[in-house]
């Protein structure tokens, strides 16, 4: 019966539809030489919008060029979808590409353990001469398993215009000035301090600062290796944050602002003069220009003092908060990739780096394409510290990272306590 | 070719887009006479069976119940997706789901959804149905417009109203316009309100399906047995509490399965817009496991979290059909005379 | 007593022009459906509105009249080839999911409304069981399988996934549609000599046209909006779908949100235009579901 050929004729022709579409494929993760001796690297980073995305197009063909039968495949991913879900599904499933952005911190030490990463310390010996101390995070028991591009730090910026306005004549160095400037700018009726709440980590980074400044730097070294949080420098921190948070410093509603998102975000609440200080890391010019009608954000009105010292704590108040990028090439990728990021590690393109503005360098002989005197404060500021700490969530990995926010997050609300903090991330360890 | 389709409208229970006899086709065909083509027969029935739906078994078992089955697998172990599944710890990841607080403060936030989604969503849909169950100019229009959030997708619709909500931003600014000022709240940030915020986001997507459901469904109810009653003295409020909502009913219930599925699944609004926060004060279950499974290298406990949902959605989906529906495929209400 | 009328009738049934008595007047439901619409439509026209201003003017003022009205964002998503390309991309996936989604659904739901057999009840239990498990859990066992099956980076490995997590809601909306075709017809079919299949190709089938419609559309849109699957199995940009397309405009530390509103209101267009050209039909779909 003709019918009985045409049903069949269409789950076929379903198929077979189904067969061609998958024939005329791209690949998954990993290149490798293919039979013809060319060598594909696959490269997957996060800069999906302008100025990155443009250079590190450019630093794939320019290293094309250079290395005939070497074919870069870049892919450019939304930045929490790259980390939280797209690279650990292609490590899960064995198919992770060549090349891959890499945080650092905790993240990377699951990754060295599984026998995921690609130890190049051998490799890269001239490279680590010029990056130094700021390759730490990268580094797993010594070994070096990835290159960072860009490492900034952390402190709150804020309009000068408010300050003078308010009668504050320099930036505070220790939180009992922080607390005076706080009151002075409530009394000029203007907001003092703005935080995105909603997001967690910003509300985050003031007890990761807290800790900084009330933790002796070996201790945070040592949290950062064995995950206990038995010093009771860490309860204090939790401590000395409620006493901060009780004095009212934030905008109105700020558990449900968001960090970046947008106009209403406290980055566009800070550009747009509604408030007079946000704690933010180093991106913030950047974000903050792209919010105001006129790309500038606050211009020369913006300034930059780090954390304040704190009175009685263990911590250095030289130490900084801050928190990078870098690459690291997994174990199965080609010995081309090594190649690839020791060229994007390179005085040449960490210069073109800086000058695009999209972070701090961190190869020596590239910083003087900062220009910007805000971000040369942040640089000297990073290049004299005496100890650079990797954002708490990144150090511990995001088990215990994501607790952590949480707890934090819940003491900004009102619902947790300092000991709530610690016990927090005692659990979360014991389920790493 | 002989027949046409325009001899279905013919017989009495003919109407190819409404009434389905209730569970069976109406009348079973004729069993044959055994005879020695029987078991040809039956085979050919098995093949034609196996040909029809075999495409459909096939796919759905590798591309859907085979990584449903794996995902439960991976809820015995403590996996944090990188080393291999070595660490068996049996059922402790759901001892511990159901120990943790605020696991269960996202169970009880799904059980809100799920009911008062339901208390919210019927009447006034069901109002705006009946009140708008008239010839008027522009009913396509309406319809089309009124489909619209629902064919948003959850997490644009999401983004939009994170931005309207915000301090200061659209609803604010209406409220204020309207002199209804005093009635504005910090929408996502104040904890006792954050979840009635995010159902009337909810609502707001979701109620046109009920609308258009319920406009549809009554489109069926004949306009004789209005005329009938009316006729016969009844106001037009007593017609539709005795004729028209009844016959409704199965409509109504249908949606109200949907609704509830719905609800105990709730994922992405909640996540764009407030995060399971502030202080998780508006964790789903959903976004519960995505946060603390899946965002903190726990696939296990996320998976145990994920099989702990289904069983949920399995009971209410059991429960209701049993319950709920079981009146109406034994054609309790379906079989009233329906004419077009 | 309601003015409601069967679609397209003017006469009753003694063919004298029917009267159309309106109980309550027109003002209040007319004042009712504006009221309705408005709470409906001003979001999506805020969204629409936000893609004509810039970042700053969102910032300073979250709600406000473009001004001044900024095309650039429109046509700088018009404009740009990444957005064709995601158009087409979207658009053959989600054709691919719905045709395969329909031709599979409708065979499975034919057997599950026509044929008696045991197990009949537990077959149509077994597929709605895919309705209650979350995705995003079982995407990373699916993504396992799609690289063992080659079918990762290709837009099929997004299609095929497509139709099998569609089917559940295809054959719960289809079985009663075909239920509901009356067995006379089978038995006349079968009289006439054409057998269980040529029944099913050339009176049932075409019958079911609105219930087909109906789950074409909703297939339709939900592969549209998806974002998980092709996120984890695309990686080539030349073969991103829509949802994908917006990452350029969200980077590490920033949101472009008026590109955002401007790249969205416009995506959204081809599923609206889907769902008006079938609507008629889609609501005499669900009315067969429903009753069902």
């Amino acid at each position: 019966m003709g019918t009985m050929r045409r049903a069949g004729a269409l789950v076929a022709l379903v198929a077979s539809t189904a067969l061609v579409t998958a024939a005329c494929s791209g690949g998954g993760g990993g290149g490798g030489p293919s039979g013809d001796g060319n060598v594909t690297i696959t490269w997957w980073h996060n800069g999906t919008g302008e100025p990155l995305l443009g250079l590190w197009q450019d630093v794939a063909d320019e290293f094309e060029a250079d290395h005939p039968g070497v074919t870069v495949e870049v892919s450019a991913v939304q930045n929490e979808e790259l980390q939280k879900t797209k690279i650990p599904a292609a490590m899960q499933a064995g198919n992770p590409p060549d090349l891959f952005q890499q945080w650092g911190g905790g993240e990377l030490a699951d990754q060295v353990a599984a026998g995921k990463v690609m130890d190049i310390t051998d490799q890269v010996a001239d490279e680590l001469d010029l990056i130094g101390g700021s390759a730490a995070g990268w580094q797993v028991e010594g070994r070096t398993y990835g290159l960072p591009f860009s490492l900034g730090v952390e402190g709150f910026w804020y309009s000068k215009a408010m300050f003078a306005q308010a009668g504050i004549t320099t930036p505070p160095t220790t939180m009992d000035e922080l607390n005076d400037a706080v009151q002075k700018l409530k009394d000029a009726g203007l907001v003092p301090i703005v935080v995105g709440a909603k997001d967690g980590w910003p509300a985050a980074h003031y007890w990761y600062n807290f800790a900084l400044r009330s933790c002796s730097t070996d201790t945070m070294k040592q949290a950062g290796v064995d995950f206990t949080f038995d010093d009771p420098c860490f309860v204090e921190a939790g401590d000395r944050l409620q006493e901060f948070l009780d004095t009212s410093p934030f905008q109105e509603g700020f558990l449900g602002t968001s960090a970046q998102q947008g106009a209403t975000s406290s980055a566009g609440l800070l550009a747009n003069g509604k408030a007079a200080m946000e704690l933010m890391g180093h991106w913030n010019p950047g974000v903050m220009g792209g919010l105001t009608e006129d790309g500038q954000g606050l211009g020369d009105d913006l300034g930059w003092f780090p954390f304040p010292a704190v009175d009685g704590g263990a911590g250095d108040p030289d130490a900084a908060l801050g928190g990078g990028d870098g690459f690291s090439c997994s174990a199965q990728a080609p010995p081309e990739c090594v190649e690839l990021l020791k060229y994007i590690a390179s005085v040449d393109v960490q210069k073109r780096f800086a000058e695009s503005g999209a972070g701090l360098p961190v190869t020596q002989g590239a910083e003087t394409s900062v220009t910007d005197p805000n971000m040369k404060t942040l640089l000297d500021f990073r290049n004299n510290a005496a100890y650079v700490q990797l954002w708490l969530d990144v150090a511990y990995g995001n088990t215990i990272g994501g607790a952590l926010n949480e707890a934090v997050a819940n003491m900004f609300a009102g619902q947790g306590t300092a000991q709530d903090i610690v016990d927090a991330m005692t659990t979360a360890a014991a389920d790493r | 070719m002989s027949r046409e389709p325009v001899a279905v409208t013919a017989g009495p229970a003919a109407d190819p887009a409404g009434r389905a006899p209730a569970g069976r086709p109406a009348g079973a065909p004729s069993r044959p006479v055994v005879r020695p083509g029987r078991r040809r027969a039956d085979r050919r029935r098995l093949l034609e069976i196996a040909l029809f739906a075999g495409p459909a078994v096939l796919v759905y078992v590798l591309f859907v119940l085979v990584p449903i089955g794996l995902a439960a697998y991976y809820s015995v172990f403590r996996w944090n997706g990188l080393e291999p599944l070595t660490d068996f710890v049996g059922l402790d990841n759901y001892v511990r789901a159901f120990t943790d607080p605020v696991f269960l403060g996202a169970l009880g936030h799904n059980a809100f959804f799920v009911v008062m989604s339901l208390v919210v969503q019927l009447p006034v849909a069901l109002a705006v149905a009946l009140l708008l169950n008239r010839k008027m100019r522009g009913r396509t229009a309406f319809r089309t417009i009124v489909f619209i959030p629902y064919v948003l997708s959850e997490v644009i619709a999401g983004v939009t109203w994170l931005l309207i909500l915000q301090p200061d931003g659209l609803m604010d600014r209406v409220l204020e316009g309207v002199g209804l000022g005093g009635l504005v709240q910090l929408w996502l940030a104040d904890r006792t309100v954050v979840l009635w915020t995010v159902l009337a986001v909810i609502s707001w997507k979701y109620i046109g399906l009920a609308i258009i459901l319920f406009l549809a469904g009554l489109q069926g109810v004949p306009e004789e047995l209005h005329e009938a009653a009316s006729i016969d003295g009844a106001s037009w409020w007593q017609v539709q509490r005795r004729i028209t909502l009844p016959l409704l009913g199965p409509t109504i219930r249908i949606w109200m399965f949907l609704s509830i599925i719905g609800s105990l699944q709730l994922f992405d609004m909640v996540w764009v817009m407030t995060g399971g926060g502030p202080a998780n004060a508006s964790n789903t279950m959903a976004t519960y496991m995505i946060d603390r499974g899946f965002r903190r290298s726990q696939f296990g406990y996320g998976s145990a979290v994920a099989v702990i949902l289904f069983v949920v959605s399995l009971v209410a989906a059991v429960f209701y059909q049993r319950f709920v529906l079981r009146r109406d495929t034994e054609g309790a209400l379906t079989g009233k005379g329906h004419r077009r | 007593m309601t003015a409601a009328a069967a679609p397209g009738a003017t006469t009753d049934p003694r063919g004298a022009p029917r009267r159309r008595p309106v109980r309550w007047s027109g003002p209040l439901v007319y004042a009712l459906a504006l009221a309705v619409v408005a709470v409906t439509a001003v979001p999506v026209v805020y969204v629409i509105l936000g893609g004509f201003r810039s970042n700053g003017q969102l910032a300073a003022h979250p709600v406000g009249w473009p001004s001044p009205w900024i095309t650039d964002n429109y046509v700088r998503v018009l404009t740009s080839s990444a957005f064709w390309s995601q158009v087409l991309a979207s658009t053959v996936t989600a054709l691919v999911a719905t045709g395969g989604v329909v031709a599979l659904g409708v065979g499975a739901a034919f057997v599950l409304a026509r044929y008696q057999f045991r197990g009949r009840e537990g077959l149509y239990t077994f597929f709605t069981l895919g309705l209650l498990f979350p995705l995003s859990v079982a995407i990373l066992p699916l993504y396992l399988l799609l690289r063992n099956l080659g079918l990762l980076g290709s837009l099929a490995g997004v299609a095929i996934p497509q139709i099998a997590f569609a089917l559940p809601v295809t054959i719960i909306i289809l079985r009663p549609f075909l239920q509901a075709i009356p067995q006379e017809l089978e038995d006349a079919a079968s009289i006439d000599g054409c057998g269980r299949l040529g029944f099913f190709w050339r009176i049932l089938l075409p019958l079911s046209g609105p219930g087909l419609v109906t789950v074409g559309v909703l297939a339709f849109v939900t592969s549209w909006n998806a974002y998980l699957l092709p996120l984890l199995v695309l990686n080539d940009p030349a073969t991103f779908t829509l949802p994908l397309g917006v990452q350029a405009f969200s980077t590490q530390y920033s949101q472009d949100t008026a590109a955002i509103l401007a790249f969205t209101s416009l995506a959204m267009l081809p599923a609206l235009l889907f769902f008006t050209l079938a609507e008629r039909r889609i609501v005499g779909g669900l009315t067969g579901a429903v009753k069902g």
